[in-house]
């Protein structure tokens, strides 16, 4: 690395009033009480927890994040597998259970090789291992003995998993099956953890039996010698190359040239192969796997006001330490104005605040209703439910808590994604020029968690799941038959007083703003309905009606979610009254910017007036902003980020910004220990190194 | 190695055949719409002729950059700026022939600054005798340089640089000085490893007259300054200099960190064609009109606007052939048993697509129309007439933030809508949505600059509000003062406008509401004396809709005049207006309403008829993209090579030229050897720390 700056430089300090000085000055004019916050979002555990995990892990020097932008792809895979065994070094030493697994694995910052073998390959062999299958690999997988991956997703195929080509041949004969690829987008793609790390996969290939296909179903399958880590015979297996982010870890691509497998190798704890008879054997409860992937989304959701969380914490710190221009209307003489003073600073940063602790709370109301279903589930397990389609949205609508849970966690998962993904992206550029740095910590967190929002459905596509199941609940509403829930409440309230109009006062009373939301979603799916089956339109015509419903459907529920967890009366024995009045405001502000984006649709549906739009727009998401405005470090502060895992100059809890900036620019950056020849005619590159060149 | 895999082809139909059939089924001559579209400057030709000599040069090869590491990527981009530079020479290119090149290697050039900036202000702001001297070094190369104005402190708000240049009346020097951290260069390309001069943009201190030891700043003045030996090409005694680390993108990109310890330069090294200070007296003359200053930036803006239009065009061309190929999931009214559906067909696919089709067209004729803008401007201002140069300014602030927007987030919006594929690297928009997405920032901040355009706007309309009877001075002062004389006639004057069918209406909504926006802002801020900051979201708007007002009309009018293009084109290019403009109309649908710009009835029309619209250009959309005819060298993607090969190329990149698999992994946590069998410890990946 390059030598350190002379002493003049050394002895420089940034001008005007320090980052620290900002920043405390800051802290000082909100009384919010940030421990107390902290609590009601995270628990004391959890904090207590991260910050062991702090202590331990970052004197570690393979934990080192300051080449993690620097390093070729090559070294980068290696580094991160290093980290990967270490982790698990630790996990084995100090015992950890999977949620201290998983959140040191947070602080690291990056995905390692392991991550899949930790996820899916675990997880699918549980959940879809009969316990003789559980014997023979989950042991031996749970200890790292052998390492897998889940492997779906092929060259050709992603979203429509009905139509994956790789094939699973049973062979009455010698009672094993046959894995193979037939052509080359049968491959299988992106798969965590299969380029170099994994030896074993569980593999969804198209099961035949006699000449019949019974749909893609998991298959345990070896990919690599465990002794020389080379692929086996007739098996093709590496990574697909660097990508837009996640280049830590090893996404592979397989394929098979007729490789055959024992019959116990094919999961069965929901369907199987007599293999006396070669009869396949059914699904018991089919709904059970669509469960994990609603825990998927679920989750999914609950991290992602976490991941808004960190690109606000570091854009909403730096605005505040970052001084630039007079105000234009003040005195000539005054210093520069905090970029955070900047209406148009603030109308992107502020929303964004308040929809982190909005997708935050909604995440949370989300995995009760998880669970409380699953405990439901798991009462009335019984068998006779075997005539049911092939997925819940072809459930009964409204019959089934589940049903509902579905749709609510496809759509939700789309709408806080994609939230999520758009905002850090939001706030990179709302760090103006100094953004662009990798030094920010955004952009490659923005990168590393952009595949969310195409993964576990595409964020698109899952829309018409959301808007086939509320058309469903809406032709169930009119015909009397409707269930008890709240999508039913809310279409059947809009029904009721279509005539008479709706007169909500989303300016004055927040339960309106939540009725006002529920009506919107109602309009649009009467809407919709009316396009489907009255003027018979074609369902392809329809996918950007449907896209429009659910993200309607998706902030109605966020918004309900939202203001239940503000008014819940337990909030006031974690927060004070102040802190309690805050929450509102971002309530509101959330609420009532998103009603604002949205207006034509408000406005459309008559949940609102043409003049309640604009004094939302001019006085209300205004006075929010100046309400919010002194309490906004203290609001991201309580969300209680580490320096370490936030891992950017600009959002460091210190305020010292350009010290670090000019640090890691200085000190930590290999370029700087070159020297060029410039001039074109000399081919050599480097004066150091002359003649020598690796291109 | 050859193993099974070589024999395997992908599941059929494949995009060869794909691709044929969307060719053949559009009666739109690529031919004749690519020769409208590139071939009146010569592009067109000069990239049949470029293109074969890049392609033959092994270091131009693009095949493994994505995986090096930020040093060896920087000596790559290095190497092949060289040899691009000598590649001038031997086959003799003039500037475009040699910026084509520079386009299609699609590298950052770590020269760009020396080619651009550095030159571009010499020119611009230094005197005769200055450029005498300097301009003969410049063009030989035998010095390389950078412009450096932004500071680690400071960006947009040039006026509050802290980077000082003392006048020192003892030795006539200035004195460079860096008093703080925060004064520190900051961003500067080319200056980080590779520039030995720069343009730096210092604080002038003057003394005070009669006070010798009182400094007064005359603001910020640029200075051409040596920074590194031309022997060593290490920084002189009292100069720190060096690179500022990794960057979301432009990675071939050497900004610049740079720090003075009183270093002294001479009188000759301050740019003095409008501002000068007298070396006996020390006196300060004072540029006569300061706007000038403007001049190579307003340029540049001017070079950003025209070039989104490639960029867009080369995402969009991915994005149309890749969604055209993709197959998934069998249409849900229709045969169960048929084929997969094309993802390009299914509309929230198109929705995404098509409109930044439409879009790179609209980008297209505003960019031809800024440049010869510029151009008309600048011979203004040469003559002395500066009168021009507020709108011209204000114009391109406006239009480099709408149109630097359009493009990069339409780049994203096009990698995300090819799903999983997108993302990796067989893309083709990585390095291009890193690149580019520096546009919104630099050249001045996409939010801050339309500030610009709103006081213009507000002072225009101020202008009108005065005399609206009076004889309007330009466009926008007569649409202005037409407009306060209808609000202040007491009929009902507006005609009744169809958006729907009347492309002319569309431009005269675009116009209303732009001027609605207008005067709302000047009547907050003049009459009701606003604080101007309360005012900023609303005058960000403002500047929103003046630009698409411009982006909408330029496209109506250079339509309404064209003659010479055959119906079939003609027609498709009136499609491509109508759904560019009413989809932007569309999403800001509720101000259009509220402005009295468009109907109820039109307003809840707009979603069927940009649907209607999007199913009409579906069936030409890769002829369309075709039309700009950006080669497959330059996209670098899979997914978007024009013979539609997109599975084998993947697999390709995958297979056989991805280092990764050549290295073998030892997997079992308990072993610290991270490569198998090289009993490595984890030890040489630590090295590196």
């Amino acid at each position: 690395m390059p030598s350190p700056p002379p002493d003049w430089v050394k002895a420089l300090t940034p001008a005007g009033p320090q980052g620290s000085e900002l920043l405390a000055q800051e802290r000082a004019s909100s009384n919010i009480n940030v421990d107390n916050l902290s609590e009601l979002l995270h628990t004391k555990e959890f904090l207590q927890r991260q910050k062991q995990l702090v202590e331990l892990l970052q004197p570690e020097k393979v934990f080192d994040k300051s080449q993690n932008h620097t390093l070729g792809r090559v070294e980068r895979l290696q580094r991160s597998l290093a980290k990967a065994k270490r982790l698990q070094q630790l996990a084995e030493q100090h015992q950890w259970s999977m949620e201290e697994l998983h959140a040191a694995n947070e602080l690291i910052g990056e995905p390692t090789p392991y991550g899949l073998h930790a996820s899916m390959f675990l997880v699918t062999l549980r959940e879809q291992g009969t316990p003789e299958q559980h014997k023979l690999f989950l042991e031996r997988a749970a200890k790292y003995q052998i390492i897998g991956c889940y492997a779906q997703t092929e060259l050709g195929h992603g979203s429509n998993v009905r139509g994956l080509e790789t094939t699973a041949t049973w062979n009455p004969d010698d009672k094993t099956f046959t894995i193979h690829s037939p052509t080359l987008t049968a491959s299988k793609w992106w798969i965590g953890s299969l380029g170099r790390t994994a030896n074993h996969a569980v593999v969804m290939a198209q099961l035949f039996i006699g000449g019949k296909n019974f749909g893609p179903h998991p298959f345990v399958v070896q990919v690599r010698d465990l002794e020389t880590h080379q692929p086996l015979e007739n098996v093709y297996v590496g990574d697909i190359g660097p990508k837009f982010g996640y280049n830590t870890m090893d996404n592979g691509f397989l394929l098979f040239n007729k490789v055959k497998v024992p019959h116990v190798n094919m999961l069965a704890r929901f369907s199987r192969i007599d293999k006396d008879t070669n009869k396949y054997i059914r699904p018991a409860l089919p709904t059970l796997v669509y469960g994990t992937l609603t825990w998927v989304r679920s989750n999914i959701v609950l991290q992602s006001g976490g991941v808004l969380a960190r690109g606000v914490t570091i854009a909403t710190r730096y605005a505040a330490v970052r001084r630039q221009f007079q105000d234009r209307d003040a005195d000539v003489n005054a210093g520069e104005n905090q970029v955070l003073n900047y209406k148009m600073v603030q109308v992107r940063l502020l929303p964004l605040l308040a929809s982190m602790y909005a997708l935050h709370f909604t995440g949370r109301g989300m995995m009760r209703l998880y669970q409380e279903n699953q405990q439901r589930m798991k009462a009335a397990a019984s068998p006779g439910q075997d005539s049911r389609g092939a997925g819940p949205e072809e459930l009964r609508a409204g019959a089934d808590l589940l049903a509902d849970l579905h749709a609510t966690s496809c759509g939700l998962k789309a709408l806080a994604s994609t939230t999520a993904g758009e905002g850090l992206e939001v706030c990179r550029r709302a760090c103006g020029g100094h953004g662009y740095s990798s030094y920010s910590g955004i952009g490659s967190y923005y990168a590393d968690y952009l595949p969310t929002l195409t993964w576990e459905g595409d964020n698109y596509m899952l829309t018409q799941q959301v808007a086939r199941y509320l058309l469903k609940s809406a032709r169930a509403v009119l015909s009397g038959k409707s269930a008890d829930n709240d999508t039913s409440r809310i279409l059947r309230n809009y029904l009721d007083r279509r005539e008479k109009g709706a007169s909500f006062d989303v300016l004055e009373n927040d339960a309106d703003i939540v009725e006002a939301f529920a009506w919107r979603t109602a309009h649009l799916t009467f809407e919709a309905l009316k396009h489907r089956d009255a003027e018979k339109r074609s369902w392809n015509s329809l996918l950007v009606d449907f896209w429009r419903l659910s993200t309607a459907h998706s902030q109605y529920l966020v918004v309900r979610n939202f203001f239940e967890a503000v008014s819940t009366p337990d909030l006031t024995k974690s927060v004070d009254s102040d802190t309690k009045t805050l929450l509102h405001a971002l309530f509101r502000l959330y609420s009532l910017h998103t009603l604002e984006r949205e207006a034509a649709e408000f406005f459309s549906s008559g949940a609102v007036t043409v003049r309640q739009i604009t004094l939302t727009r001019t006085t209300a998401v205004m006075k929010l902003l100046d309400e919010i405005r002194p309490h906004a470090i203290r609001l991201v502060d309580a969300w209680a980020i580490p320096d370490w895992q936030l891992d950017s100059s600009l959002g460091r809890s210190d305020g010292k910004v350009y010290e670090d900036l000019f640090r890691r620019a200085s000190q930590e950056n290999p370029v700087n220990d070159l020297v060029f020849d410039p001039y074109p005619w000399n081919a050599a590159v480097l004066k150091n190194e002359p003649g020598k060149s690796k291109l | 190695m050859p193993d099974f895999t070589d024999k395997l082809s992908p599941a059929q139909p494949d995009g060869p055949t794909t691709l044929a059939h969307e060719r053949a089924q559009s009666n739109v001559s690529v031919k004749e719409l690519s020769e409208y579209l590139l071939s009146s400057d010569g592009f067109l030709q000069r990239q049949a002729r470029i293109l074969p000599i890049i392609q033959h040069e092994p270091l131009f090869s693009k095949e493994k950059q994505q995986n090096l590491s930020r040093p060896e990527r920087f000596k790559l981009g290095l190497a092949r700026a060289k040899l691009l530079r000598r590649l001038k020479d031997k086959h003799e290119w003039n500037y475009d022939e040699y910026k084509m090149a520079e386009y299609l290697v699609d590298d950052v050039s770590p020269y760009f600054l020396h080619l651009e900036m550095f030159i571009t202000t010499i020119r611009e702001q230094a005197s005769e005798e200055q450029r005498a001297y300097w301009m003969p070094l410049i063009e030989s190369w035998k010095i390389i340089g950078a412009y450096a104005q932004t500071e680690l402190g400071h960006g947009s708000n040039v006026r509050g640089l802290e980077l000082e240049a003392r006048w020192d009346s003892q030795s006539k020097e200035f004195i460079l000085h860096s008093p703080t951290l925060t004064a520190s260069k900051w961003w500067n390309g080319s200056l980080g490893r590779i520039a030995n001069h720069a343009i730096v943009v210092a604080q002038l201190l003057l003394p005070k007259p009669g006070l010798p030891n009182q400094y007064v700043s005359h603001g910020p003045h640029p200075f051409i300054v040596q920074v590194r030996d031309m022997k060593t090409h290490l920084p002189l005694e009292g100069i720190v200099v060096g690179d500022i680390g990794p960057k979301y993108g432009y990675i071939t990109m050497d900004n610049a960190y740079m720090l003075f310890d009183h270093f002294r330069i001479p009188h000759s090294a301050m740019l003095s064609r409008y501002s000068s200070v007298d070396p006996h007296t020390g006196i300060y003359t004072k540029p006569e009109q300061p706007a000038l200053v403007y001049g190579s930036l307003t340029y540049v803006r001017a070079q950003i606007v025209h070039h989104a239009r490639l960029v867009l065009a080369r995402a969009v061309t991915i994005a149309v052939r890749y969604t055209a190929i993709r197959r998934q999931f069998q249409d849900r009214d229709g045969d169960k048993g048929g084929p997969e559906m094309a993802v390009l067909d299914y509309p929230t696919v198109q929705i995404r697509i098509l409109p930044l089709l439409a879009t790179a067209f609209a980008l297209h004729y505003t960019g031809l129309s800024m440049r010869s803008i510029y151009q008309d401007t600048r011979k203004d201002v040469e003559r002395g007439d500066f009168r021009s140069l507020a709108h011209m300014h204000s114009m391109s602030s406006g239009l480099k933030s709408l149109c630097t927007m359009l493009a990069a987030d339409g780049v994203e919006t096009c990698r995300r809508a090819m799903g999983g594929h997108g993302f990796g690297g067989g893309g083709g928009l990585i390095q291009l949505n890193n690149d580019y997405l520096s546009k919104p920032t630099v050249e001045g901040d996409n939010w801050m600059i339309t500030q610009q355009v709103a006081a213009y706007l507000i002072k225009k309309m101020t202008a009108a509000a005065n005399s609206p009877d009076g004889i309007a001075s330009d466009e926008t002062d007569s649409i202005f003062k037409q407009f306060i004389r209808n609000r202040r006639s007491t009929k009902s004057d507006e005609a009744k406008r169809d958006m729907l069918t009347c492309d002319r209406d569309i431009v005269k909504s675009f116009e209303l509401r732009a001027t609605v926006l207008a005067y709302e802002a000047y009547e907050q801020r003049v009459h009701k004396k606003q604080s101007w900051n309360s005012l900023l979201i609303q005058l960000h708007k403002l500047s929103k809709a003046q630009s698409q007002h411009i982006l909408v009309k330029t496209f109506f009018e250079a339509l309404s005049t064209e003659k010479s293009l055959s119906d079939s084109a003609k027609s498709i290019l009136w499609e491509l207006y109508r759904l560019f403009a009413l989809f932007t109309m569309e999403n800001e649908g509720f101000e259009f309403f509220r402005c009295n710009a468009v109907t109820r009835s039109d307003l809840d029309s707009l979603p069927a008829r940009v649907q209607e619209l999007m199913s009409r250009i579906r069936p030409h959309a890769v002829n369309l993209v075709d039309s700009w005819m950006i080669p497959d060298y330059l996209l670098d993607s899979s997914l978007g090579r024009h013979d539609g090969r997109v599975y084998e190329d993947l697999y390709n990149r995958a297979h056989r030229l991805n280092p990764l698999n050549q290295i073998t992994f030892n997997p079992n946590y308990w072993e610290d050897e991270i490569v198998k069998g090289s009993k490595d410890s984890g030890a040489s990946i630590l090295s590196k720390l």
